[in-house]
């Protein structure tokens, strides 16, 4: 039933397969992106045949989590602010015949629990983790992240962001994720694909989502409500890596490269080392 | 996964012993930081889990060590992890994790002078209300074990582990520098005269399978369903119904607050771990715990050879507070002194909160580095005996 009690509208077929009816309708704010990411995400899920049994969906604290949270059919495990990857070590650690699929935002992921997403990557977890990024903490309402642009006006940034943003997808990069990609919430065919190759990673795969916030990042940052607005924005502000190879750096000032950043396939994963590193025991 | 439990008779330290203890209670999972003076254990999982098939891992902090644990226990192993004094101002955070969505583990605080860093090497006891109290929030009661020995060590740490089983929350082993340190016997017996508990899994499908047992508060031994097994269990931190979606009702906070306290100091019967000695006569009474009660019950035996009427009080348990015990004793004695490594009183502020003005509270305190010795605790009990 909704919210005004007229009847209930026909469930996505993917909703019906793999979300929980009783969870619906979902709490993200009109016009938010994350819908998008969890329909591509259903798709990757559906293409590979993976199941509610084999699959575990795990989320930190903010937009990308909350609005997850307890959807899917399986197994939900939402962690503390920020501890999303040391949840993940755990499990993954514990149970590495069962696919971990993590949700997590900017403030969790690069702020809180920046160090732990710096040693998953290092470890080269055997995960697959989504970043919604809208530049912004949308939960709280509004105040500066990490991921904010220079000159970004929020709540906690009444004068102006005079801080560099991250670049999350240079970081895990960096720190040795075997797979990292970053995309628009409307480039939804890549967005497919990369986390359909993500899943199939061995290591820690990593995609990063640039996703509108009109309630927030419309708000104050664009001073608008258009959810179409902010994409708008998006869409200004990303260029693909095959292209930005033509522009000079002061073209690209300011710009979010969109493509694949890596794709390892010559280094083992966590899991990998530890089944292998075990193996000298079996033997006495 | 072998049992790995080595009986025999070992020259070891408490840290070790604890590593020994989680061995045999079926420990899989360990995660931890290096932190004096607990790393001793740390070594000795590195050391002795791999050898049983299990996972041990050195985190990039208290605080991934902490959560991976309490996530390897959802995921279906018995798990621990240990620190000390700032280490476990981290580790607080994750424990509320773990209190809340009702998640057997076991955290070894090994005590040492603080606050803040302190003095690293050296003994202290501060943390008595910080195991207790430390996680925001309120709404919980928690289980705390206190060892005097190594081989209480190794026996209070399986004890840590089934009773984190049978109330599905974290619990504590509350030791200190001084028993971690120690080096004397150990005697580990053959498996089959240890008492292990295992985890219950559910009998009921997963539609009437309510992970939260909220409506029956004070259910123990209450079943948790491994993930992957379709069971679709929810676990967050946001307050939750019973099947574990995020709640703002009063009435569902009312219950899980309800069901976090209640599952706990509902069977007290079940807790209750104290040792005394020489109380029968007693009209004076000494109290302390963990390695601190060694020196105490040196001095009871001193006071015993003068002939005075001075008995001895252990809470082994120590959270939840044996109130009932205390109440028992000071109903018998006139003055009761208590003994132990920390200035601002907190042993003794809990002794007297429980003896119900029936006994003059004493506090014998030290801010650490060295355990009391028993000739300071004689001189005091001297000094107070009437």
């Amino acid at each position: 039933m909704t919210m005004n009690g007229e009847p209930p509208i026909t469930l996505h077929p993917l909703v019906s397969k793999y979300l929980r009816k009783e969870r619906m309708p979902h709490m993200a704010c009109p016009g938010c992106g994350i819908g998008q990411i969890v329909h591509a995400t259903l798709l990757a899920i559906d293409d590979l045949g993976m199941t509610p049994k084999d699959t575990v969906w795990v989320q930190g604290v903010g937009c990308s989590s909350r609005i997850t949270y307890s959807t899917w059919v399986g197994d939900n495990i939402d962690s503390h602010h920020g501890r999303i990857f040391a949840v993940a070590t755990g499990l993954k650690m514990a149970r590495p015949d069962l696919n971990f699929i993590l949700f997590t935002g900017d403030g969790d992921c690069g702020a809180i629990g920046g160090n732990h997403f710096i040693h998953a990557c290092r470890r080269n977890l055997d995960v697959t983790a989504i970043l919604f990024n809208n530049g912004i903490y949308g939960m709280t309402g509004g105040q500066v992240a990490p991921t904010s642009p220079v000159g970004a006006v929020t709540t906690t940034t009444p004068y102006g962001n005079i801080e560099d943003p991250f670049d999350m997808c240079q970081l895990a990069v960096a720190a040795g994720a075997s797979y990292v990609a970053r995309w628009t919430s409307t480039d939804f065919r890549p967005l497919i694909h990369s986390i359909k190759k993500g899943i199939q990673t061995r290591g820690l795969a990593f995609i990063e989502v640039l996703v509108q916030c009109p309630t927030n990042f419309g708000r104050y940052v664009l001073k608008t409500s258009e959810s179409k607005e902010v994409i708008k924005w998006i869409k200004d502000h990303s260029i693909n890596m095959k292209e930005a190879e033509k522009l000079s750096s002061e073209e690209l000032k300011g710009k979010y490269l969109l493509g694949e950043f890596i794709h390892r396939t010559d280094r083992l994963g966590i899991v990998d080392r530890y089944q292998e590193f075990l193996k000298k025991f079996k033997k006495e | 996964m072998p049992s790995g439990v080595k009986p025999g008779k070992y020259f070891i330290q408490g840290d070790e012993a604890i590593a020994e203890g989680a061995i045999a209670a079926g420990c899989r999972y360990f995660a931890g930081y290096p932190i004096t003076p607990s790393s001793e254990t740390s070594e000795a999982l590195a050391r002795r889990l791999p050898e049983v098939g299990g996972v041990c891992m050195q985190m990039e902090d208290e605080l991934a060590s902490i959560h991976s644990v309490a996530a390897a226990s959802v995921a279906g192993l018995k798990a621990m992890t240990i620190s000390s004094g700032p280490g476990i101002s981290l580790k607080l955070e994750g424990l509320g994790w773990g209190i809340k969505n009702e998640i057997p583990l076991v955290v070894a605080d090994v005590q040492r002078a603080g606050p803040s860093n302190g003095v690293a090497t050296r003994v202290g006891q501060g943390d008595f209300y910080t195991v207790r109290y430390g996680s925001a929030g309120g709404n919980h009661c928690l289980i705390a074990l206190s060892p005097k020995s190594t081989q209480e060590a190794f026996d209070l740490t399986i004890e840590c582990f089934n009773l984190a089983e049978i109330f599905r929350c974290p619990v504590f082993l509350l030791t200190d520098e001084t028993v971690g340190h120690t080096r004397e016997l150990l005697v580990i017996p053959e498996e089959s005269q240890l008492k292990i508990v295992e985890r219950i899994k559910p009998t009921v499908s997963p539609e009437e399978f309510h992970m939260y047992p909220l409506d029956t508060p004070g259910v123990i031994h209450y079943p948790f369903p491994n993930i992957g097994e379709g069971y679709g269990i929810c676990v967050s931190p946001y307050t939750h119904t019973s099947k574990g979606y995020a709640s703002t009702a009063q009435e569902i906070q009312e219950k899980m607050a309800r069901r976090l306290v209640f599952k706990i100091t509902r069977n007290l019967d079940q807790l209750v771990r104290v040792e005394t000695q020489y109380i029968e006569d007693a009209t004076f009474m000494v109290v302390a715990y963990g390695g601190n009660a060694r020196p105490a019950m040196a001095a009871v035996e001193m006071s015993r050879e003068k002939g005075m009427k001075v008995g001895f009080f252990r809470p082994i348990i120590v959270w939840p507070f044996p109130d009932g015990e205390v109440l028992k004793i000071a109903e018998k004695a006139k003055t009761t002194l208590v003994c132990e490594l920390n200035v601002d009183g907190q042993l003794s502020r809990e002794v007297d909160r429980a003896a119900k003005g029936k006994t003059e509270v004493y506090h014998l305190g030290s801010g650490g580095v060295e355990p009391h010795l028993p000739s300071q605790i004689f001189n005091e009990i001297r000094r107070l005996y009437r």
